[in-house]
């Protein structure tokens, strides 16, 4: 009795914690205007409190943490993967379209016709940043907000002998502090003077009057360049283009939903389809051959093993060691090893092999390295299965005359490939996406950098969507998410297929 | 290959013979690695090898250089790393432990479909979709720096996301092999299947609890792809993403300090690994761990 109410004590605290924490967190989030994690957290919350306070709901209980995070944070980035894919979302095609139009104003500026100058002196006018201005050959005084030009009247403003306004009413200037950090607002600062001029800040000290040279249409479709005369159009895509020449695009565009751009290109975009292709035949290849040079060793080892001799158990010790080593520590070392100007194997070999430059070198090493990574555990799972073997097979196949050769290539083989073909399915699936082996050691490459090639000779899917998302040149998350929904979509055949053979699901 | 030897005949001294040489050749290639990080370690100049496999002059001076340079935080990395991989295998466990005794003990509706369900979900690695996983964080770092993209904080989260698909299933084969009569007695007794859990079920599988945890901790010792998305900032990193920046590009010059830092982090994992090799054999072979 008195262990229930310190449990239930626990309990109340651990919910008061959690409830507090997330209410805090729902109201950073209304602050922010974020308003899908105000709606999930708010879910979460009451979720919580009502599955924790009920009487019934038992299991749910139980299943409830990890449910909300299996959703959160794995259910929704497959959506929002399979989301980002629909749409054109790459460097330069960010924002959303009004965000990218507000910009386009700004890239819009040029230098007025009349190139006035302005002094400029930082400071806060009513709470905001403002700037105190004096036009350089007039020498009307101005405060510039955000939001409008106020021209002031003499004896409002004290001047300097240069007949540069220091100081005026209401204008409080910065000191030498917040002028070092003025950058953080000045950049964006611009004082607005009519519907197409705005005078803005130059550096600390100078302002200028810019006219915008864009004429945005009024239903928002067409801008018109008035110093070149060059009419841009929406393209449909994210960008607006010149009319005549669609290669002449303004930036920043913004993200366009075209379900059927990053997909179509794939299969059909020359630029897109043969790096997809190359590397796609070598994820299969890869996964299929190192599967398979990985079973034959280590199922040849297990036999070899399979008795009972001098210093096995010894053996055993040493060979399982590479699997024992954390993978991404041996794979940074057989990088080093391969290292071509000092690595140990080709001071061993005497040799100057560029392994990393060639590409059939670079697949070999990838493989031998893989190979040392697996054996081991298939060496493991084949003794498993070499014993689960029914050994009165072997005997009736012995009576009838069947020579040691064909008791192991038509019974045996065929036995131990049919226990272990779900463990050989799920290794296809693990190296069709072994990361680690590739970034790490090869980084996808050689990659043909001159050629414009953007997918390396070693690149599998995974690394080539890595590339793709996270590239130096050019970042496309759309098109990155389309591969990964591709390669969603190859895993889970998979996975079906392995699972339909084994009848899990039927058993649950 | 003379490999069709059977177990019963032939049992003579030189169909053995293949068998030691096979072995060795295969040791031979097995400890390669491990020979060249050690002697790399324990060298001098701190370069990649020059010329032998064992080094000329035994020296600590990597091994210094790691612990005291300024310029590679290798104790924080090192830390980093036990605090996530812990407070990971602890938490995800616990998830996976509630969601297997559901699995196994409860009886609520639609079970059989939230299990297929979940078994569906899991067979999706989550890195797949790490560009969206990349462009959520972003935006959560903008509200909540803790547990946004660059923190330990994130990444946990996101680890703890895949834990009821990982460890719910291991648990869950082995509560069903214990016997019912055991929480139906404790029914009869008036106990809530809360108390029945916290104080029957737990206590009794501490063991296979441990081990789960431990698994789960070289796991996230081994995770990359994910922790490198995260922690971009030197201080945050975690011993894989710490040491493959250290070593990436300028192999050469740094070669030394990374064979010790490998060595370092290596030996109490392959240690663990080791003493944990019967439940890792008999969990291979339920496809779970690593391969």
């Amino acid at each position: 009795m008195k262990r229930s109410t310190i449990a239930s004590l626990f309990k109340v605290f651990a919910l008061a914690v959690t409830s507090a924490v997330l209410i805090w967190m729902v109201y950073v989030a209304v602050l922010g205007s974020e308003w899908l994690i105000v709606g999930t957290l708010s879910i979460v919350l009451v979720l919580l409190n009502w599955i924790y306070f009920s009487k019934r709901a038992v299991a749910s209980k139980f299943l409830l943490p990890g449910s909300i995070l299996l959703v959160i944070f794995v259910i929704v980035p497959i959506v929002y993967t399979a989301w980002m894919s629909v749409y054109n979302y790459k460097t330069g095609n960010e924002l959303e379209r009004d965000q990218a139009i507000t910009q386009l104003h700004q890239v819009g500026l040029v230098p007025d016709e009349s190139a006035t100058n302005y002094d400029q002196v930082l400071g806060k006018y009513q709470g905001d940043h403002a700037l105190l201005l004096t036009n350089q050959d007039t020498h009307e005084v101005y405060i510039g907000t955000k939001t409008e030009r106020i021209a002031l009247a003499d004896g409002t403003f004290q001047v300097d002998k240069q007949l540069k306004a220091v100081s005026a009413d209401g204008f409080t200037a910065d000191n030498a502090d917040q002028i070092a950090q003025a950058n953080s607002w000045l950049t964006t600062f611009s004082v607005p003077v009519s519907d197409k001029q705005f005078i803005n800040p130059q550096g600390v000290e100078i302002a200028s009057l810019m006219r915008e040279k864009f004429e945005f249409s009024a239903d928002g479709k067409s801008i018109t360049d008035d110093v070149t005369g060059i009419e841009y159009v929406d393209n449909g895509n994210g960008n607006f283009v010149a009319k005549d020449d669609p290669a002449n695009i303004l930036y920043p565009g913004w993200r366009q939903f075209n379900p059927a751009q990053n997909y179509v290109g794939i299969l059909t975009d020359p630029k897109l389809s043969g790096p997809f292709l190359r590397v796609f035949i070598w994820t299969i290849s890869f996964a299929f051959i190192t599967v398979l040079m990985m079973w034959a060793l280590g199922l040849t080892l297990a036999i070899a093993m399979d008795k009972k001799m001098k210093g096995r158990a010894f053996y055993r010790a040493i060979l399982i060691l590479p699997y024992a080593m954390p993978s991404f520590m041996s794979i940074l070392i057989w990088g080093g090893i391969f290292n071509p100007d000092y690595g140990a194997l080709n001071n061993l070999l005497n040799g100057h092999i560029d392994w990393y430059n060639d590409p059939w070198l670079a697949r070999t090493m990838l493989l031998t390295v893989n190979l040392w990574l697996g054996f081991p555990y298939f060496y493991l799972i084949s003794t498993g299965a070499l014993q689960a073997l029914p050994t009165d097979i072997e005997e009736a196949a012995e009576i009838d005359g069947a020579s040691n050769a064909q008791i192991f290539w038509q019974i045996k083989l065929p036995l131990i490939f049919q226990i272990l073909s779900p463990l050989l399915i799920a290794s296809f699936a693990f190296n069709f996406n072994n990361f680690n082996l590739v970034y790490l050691l090869t980084k996808g490459g050689p990659t043909d950098v001159l050629n414009g090639e953007t997918a390396g000779a070693t690149d599998i899917l995974i690394t080539y969507a890595y590339k793709t998302a996270f590239g130096s040149n050019e970042q496309n998350l759309g098109l990155a998410c389309a591969i990964s929904v591709i390669m969603f979509v190859i895993v889970g055949a998979l996975s079906m297929w392995s699972l339909k053979r084994s009848r899990v699901l039927e058993e649950m | 290959m003379s490999i069709a030897v059977s177990r019963k005949k032939q049992s003579r001294r030189p169909s053995n013979l293949w068998r030691h040489i096979f072995a060795w050749v295969l040791m031979v290639f097995a400890l390669f690695p491990i020979v060249v990080v050690i002697s790399s370690s324990l060298s001098k100049t701190g370069a990649l090898s020059t010329g032998s496999l064992l080094p000329s002059e035994v020296s600590f001076d990597n091994f210094i250089k790691l612990f005291t340079d300024g310029s590679i935080p290798f104790p924080l990395w090192v830390l980093n790393t036990f605090i996530l991989a812990s407070i990971n295998a602890v938490l995800s466990v616990l998830i996976g432990m509630f969601a297997a005794f559901a699995f196994s003990r409860l009886k609520y509706k639609g079970r059989k479909q939230s299990l297929q369900a979940l078994f569906l979900i899991q067979v999706f690695p989550s890195f797949l979709a790490l560009a969206a996983i990349y462009v959520i964080f972003e935006r959560l770092y903008k509200l909540y720096p803790l547990i946004g993209l660059g923190s330990l904080g994130g990444l946990l989260l996101v680890y703890l996301g895949g834990s009821m698909g990982g460890s719910a299933w291991l648990l869950k084969g082995f509560l069903d092999t214990i016997p019912m009569e055991l929480d139906e007695a404790a029914k009869i007794d008036g106990a809530s299947p809360a108390q029945i859990f916290w104080q029957i079920f737990l206590p009794l599988t501490t063991p296979i609890l441990i081990v789960t945890a431990l698994l789960s901790f070289i796991g996230t010792f081994n995770e990359f792809i994910l922790a490198s998305l995260f922690l971009q900032d030197m201080n945050s990193r975690t011993v894989a993403v710490g040491l493959q920046s250290f070593v990436g590009g300028t192999f050469g010059a740094n070669w030394g300090p990374f064979a010790a830092g490998s060595l370092v982090a290596a030996i109490p994992l392959v240690a663990l690994f080791l003493s944990l090799q019967k439940y890792i054999v008999s969990g291979v072979t339920a496809g779970s761990v690593k391969g």
